[in-house]
């Protein structure tokens, strides 16, 4: 997933409830820490839990029946923006890849079982693949009768039409695992096929393999045991070769999945239709439960709430469509029994981190003075309070696997106020008391409140704060720059699947650290780069992700590059007569293939 | 009147290439880059020359000016289709037709003008009118106290407090939303009523108190006193004599402050969740669209300028001492 960008927060929209977001942050944090432990720990430890690979039998369609599942009716969901791309290749953040979970099929899915447990399963492909050399080669069937929503069926060409599209310059915004793996690392993968398979020109054999219409090869430059993971990324969704139509695909694309565009109106609205083209019994992921889903944009997240909270008309079937509560309106929702049983909540992949600037701050000593005095419950209550997020103890999320909810070598969870006395200490040892820090926040209310505590916390500890106020929509952009001039700075990253191994290496790698990259504290370590590179050849995932929670351990104690502050909650609300409303982990939002109107 | 709109049409087309070059300009020089928000993970200088490319920012600024400015009258050509003239490009971020996406918005943002304009225009002149004629009594004093209060009324304010009231908490009305006339004109009205009066309160408040100024000094005129007391009755001289002095001050605050209602959308559209003209104004900033605020600011100056000749015209129709040549 993406860093947190500038699309979820709307500087210019958000601000006219600035006023109201202070409010609540003062009146809802203390009260709120009951429900944090209950209803957190408890989503926490379901979300730890392993991910499997569903069998082939498993695999087969249809999938199992939501309890209680009526047919029919339109579903209303409200959204801000329009969707950011509708064409696989060029989904990687969260608005689309929701909808391509009913709108477009990959050889491989995510799915939530009904006793919650958590799996990839084969999707186009029988099973979720063969590899006999620990991962380096991965074989893929297709299942029969799939076909396009014209009726068209899909063949192995398809598959091989699907990636090599991803190598042509207009794909710039999805994915880019496979490719890589297929074809060389950063962006090298490109010149493996320029112009994609556009101009005639194929991969070889040697990398991507078809010899009949059922079959797939993929031949990996290393192996790579989480292939199948990144498989099910919503940008690696098949996209019909002879249905192709390049740039024009992103608002016209050919669905696979139980829904397709009905109409659509950029920047109004978006219509999905039932695809009577996909049949159940290829398909162990989806349903098709509802008529219609109808969306409409140009909400703002307060009017969304406001919408779904007075439950009238269509929007008591209604849904927000990545949006949470807004943060002024989660007292209101919390003090109503009837409301709260309309809710779902989970955690995000996020976690949010004060970055510290390590071509600037060079003595750690400083770097773990300014960890200490952060107030990390106070940062929390500013975003939402317990339902907005929750205090980190460290850099990785509770949605990875081997989070440990006890980690906390600041005392973050021990002390969330923050501990002076600490800071202090540590910045006379360090000889660097009245240093100079310069700490930019993004221009939206929540950084702007939280940016007054950060000040007022680390001014205490004995530094000089010289506070720089940036605009939130090139926010990335600005951190990214390695020559950005600031020593501290606030940043989201998330995992693409549940493995560590989709959050360190972009994180912490010093060899990625170049202009707009994610390694925002610059940190370069010459251990921690031996041991990415190390663990990233590690086939066994249950290996792999104990010593990457290692490499955690040595990142955060003996480097600490980065401050961590909270890990992201998501908490939604529905109408009344939305049946079959859950958290789906994959997407951190509802699960679009459980939903159902009820009568 | 024709060298008059001659010269007008010149000059506004002066203006227009003035804005559209200063808007290219400082484009350039703000902070931000488009292609960073949509460069995905694997971010990189590299990535990011292609996504220049892609957007044709690779271009130095004159040539992309250029070019902007040449599609406007022979169209361009792009990959995901022809761009006919009228061509305002590509947006960067929807990669739709910036053209087309204005054509589909804009209905939204003319109605809300329009009916908020009608709105202001009818109650502030009526209420101002009513004030003047029974001045000093209880109703002049109702109108002109009340009016004080609303025009400190903004619509960021007020907006969400109507909607509380009528929409969330009683249901007396559906939130607000476009349909188009052709929907059926109940349904277009009933959706905009409540932006309209919301958008409108300062204005009415204003037009009120300044029309029953401008009709109190009117009615102390010279000329007003002779119609009386040549026997005209009071009516007659009311509305032939001293309303039509007292719209001269009237129109020419009025141009402004229709460039200021179009403004106005903004915020307007924002709060009561429409898409309109300047919803996208909004989202062609935040999302660093050149092609879509450009697009966004030629039009909207295109529309003000219009309206100001209209309202250069009209003076001339009320006001026989202003002649246009």
């Amino acid at each position: 997933m993406n860093p947190i960008r500038s699309r979820t927060t709307r500087a210019i929209a958000v601000a006219f409830v600035a006023g109201s977001l202070a409010l609540t942050g003062c009146s809802e944090g203390s009260k709120d820490k009951k429900d944090d432990k209950t209803v957190g720990q408890e989503n926490a430890k379901e979300q730890q839990e392993a991910l499997t690979f569903a069998t082939a039998e498993e695999s087969t369609g249809p999938a199992e029946p939501v309890k209680g599942a009526q047919q029919g009716g339109t579903l209303t969901v409200y959204s801000q923006d329009d969707v950011s791309h509708l064409d696989p290749g060029q989904i990687y953040v969260s608005d689309a890849g929701l909808l391509s979970t009913i709108l477009h099929r990959g050889l491989t899915a995510n799915r939530v079982n009904n006793d919650g447990t958590k799996q990839v399963a084969g999707d186009l492909a029988t099973d979720t693949g063969l590899t006999e050399d620990g991962g380096k080669t991965w074989k893929y069937t297709l299942k029969d009768g799939i076909t396009d929503e014209d009726g068209d069926p899909i063949t192995s060409k398809d598959v091989r039409h699907t990636f090599e599209r991803q190598f042509a310059p207009f794909i710039t915004d999805g994915p880019s695992y496979i490719q890589q793996w297929l074809a060389g690392s950063g962006t090298d993968y490109r010149k493996a096929l320029p112009d994609g398979p556009f101009k005639g020109k194929h991969l070889p054999d040697t990398i991507l393999e078809t010899p009949d219409d059922k079959t797939v090869i993929f031949h990996l430059q290393s192996a790579q045991p989480d292939f199948p993971q990144a498989l099910a990324m919503a940008g690696y969704a098949i996209v019909p070769e002879k249905k192709d139509t390049k740039e024009k695909y992103d608002k016209a694309p050919k669905a696979l999945g139980p829904y397709k565009i009905g109409e659509y109106k950029p920047g109004k609205s978006l219509t999905l239709v039932k695809n009577d083209k996909w049949d159940p019994a290829t398909d162990s992921v989806r349903r098709q439960m509802v008529d219609k889903f109808y969306i409409e944009f140009n909400h703002d997240p307060g009017d969304i709430d406001k919408h779904i909270m007075s439950d009238r008309g269509v929007d008591q079937a209604a849904i927000a469509f990545t949006g949470g509560i807004d943060t002024s309106n989660v007292p209101t929702v919390t003090k109503d029994k009837a409301m709260m049983a309309r809710t779902i909540q989970g955690y995000q992949p996020y976690v949010w981190q004060l970055n510290m600037n390590m071509d600037r701050i060079k003595d750690k000593k400083v770097r773990d003075a300014i960890t200490y005095a952060i107030p990390n419950g106070e940062l929390v209550r500013i975003d939402g309070g317990s339902y907005g997020g929750e205090i980190a103890g460290g850099l990785l999320a509770p949605t990875l696997p081997g989070f440990e909810a006890k980690y906390d070598p600041f005392n973050k969870l021990k002390k969330p106020t923050g501990d002076i006395e600490k800071a202090k200490q540590l910045l006379k040892e360090a000889g660097k008391v009245g240093m100079e820090l310069k700490y930019a926040y993004a221009n939206t209310p929540i950084r702007q409140e939280q940016a007054v505590v950060i000040e007022n916390a680390l001014t205490e500890a004995g530094f000089k704060v010289s506070k720089q106020e940036k605009d939130q929509a090139t926010w990335y952009e600005q951190m990214g720059k390695i020559k950005n001039g600031l020593d501290l700075y606030m940043t989201g990253w998330g995992q693409d699947w549940a493995s560590p191994g989709t959050v360190i290496p972009p994180s912490y790698d010093g060899t990625q650290i170049q202009d707009g990259a994610s390694n925002y504290s610059h940190i370069n370590d010459p251990k921690v780069n031996s041991e990415i590179k190390r663990i990233s050849a590690i086939t066994d995932p249950a290996k792999a992700s104990d010593e990457w929670n290692k490499l955690h351990h040595y990142i955060v104690e003996q480097v600490n590059p980065a401050v961590p502050l909270y890990f992201t909650k998501q908490f939604m609300i529905q109408g009344s007569k939305v049946g079959g409303a859950e958290y789906n982990s994959f997407t951190s939002y509802y699960d679009w293939n459980k939903l159902y109107v009820k009568k | 009147m024709l060298q008059f709109l001659l010269r007008r049409t010149i000059g506004a087309l002066v203006i227009l290439l003035l804005i559209s070059a200063v808007t290219f300009v400082i484009f350039f020089q703000l902070p931000g880059d488009p292609a960073y928000l949509s460069c995905g993970k694997n971010c990189g200088p590299a990535q990011i020359d292609l996504i220049h490319r892609n957007l044709g920012l690779d271009e130095s600024i004159p040539v992309q000016y250029w070019e902007f400015m040449k599609g406007i009258f022979v169209g361009r050509t792009f990959e995901i289709g022809q761009c006919d003239a009228p061509c305002l490009g590509v947006s960067f971020h929807s990669r739709e037709m910036v053209w087309d996406t204005i054509v589909d918005r804009f209905p939204t943002t003319l109605s809300l003008t329009v009916g908020g304009f009608v709105v202001f225009l009818v109650v502030g002149l009526g209420t101002g009118m009513i004030a003047a004629w029974k001045k000093g009594t209880l109703i002049d004093k109702g109108f002109s106290s009340l009016s004080l209060v609303l025009s400190s009324f903004q619509i960021y304010f007020l907006g969400p407090i109507v909607m509380g009231l009528v929409v969330w908490n009683h249901g007396w009305l559906d939130a607000p939303k476009y349909f188009p006339i052709t929907d059926g004109v109940g349904k277009w009205f009933l959706g905009l009523l409540i932006p309209w009066l919301v958008m409108s309160t300062i204005f009415t408040a204003q037009y009120t108190r300044l029309m029953r100024s401008t009709m109190i000094e009117q009615l102390q005129e010279e000329h007003v006193r002779t119609a009386r007391a040549k026997g005209m009755s009071r009516v007659y001289v009311f509305f032939r004599y001293a309303t039509r002095g007292a719209m001269i001050p009237i129109v020419t605050i009025l141009g402004m402050d229709l460039s200021g209602l179009l403004g106005g959308a903004i915020v307007t559209e924002l709060t009561f969740s429409l898409a309109g003209i300047g919803r996208l104004a909004v989202e062609s900033v935040t999302n660093i669209d050149l092609p879509l605020t450009m697009g966004v600011m030629l039009v909207g100056a295109t529309f003000i300028l219009l309206l100001n000749v209209v309202v250069d015209a009209a003076y001339a129709y009320i006001d026989p001492r202003v002649r246009l040549g």
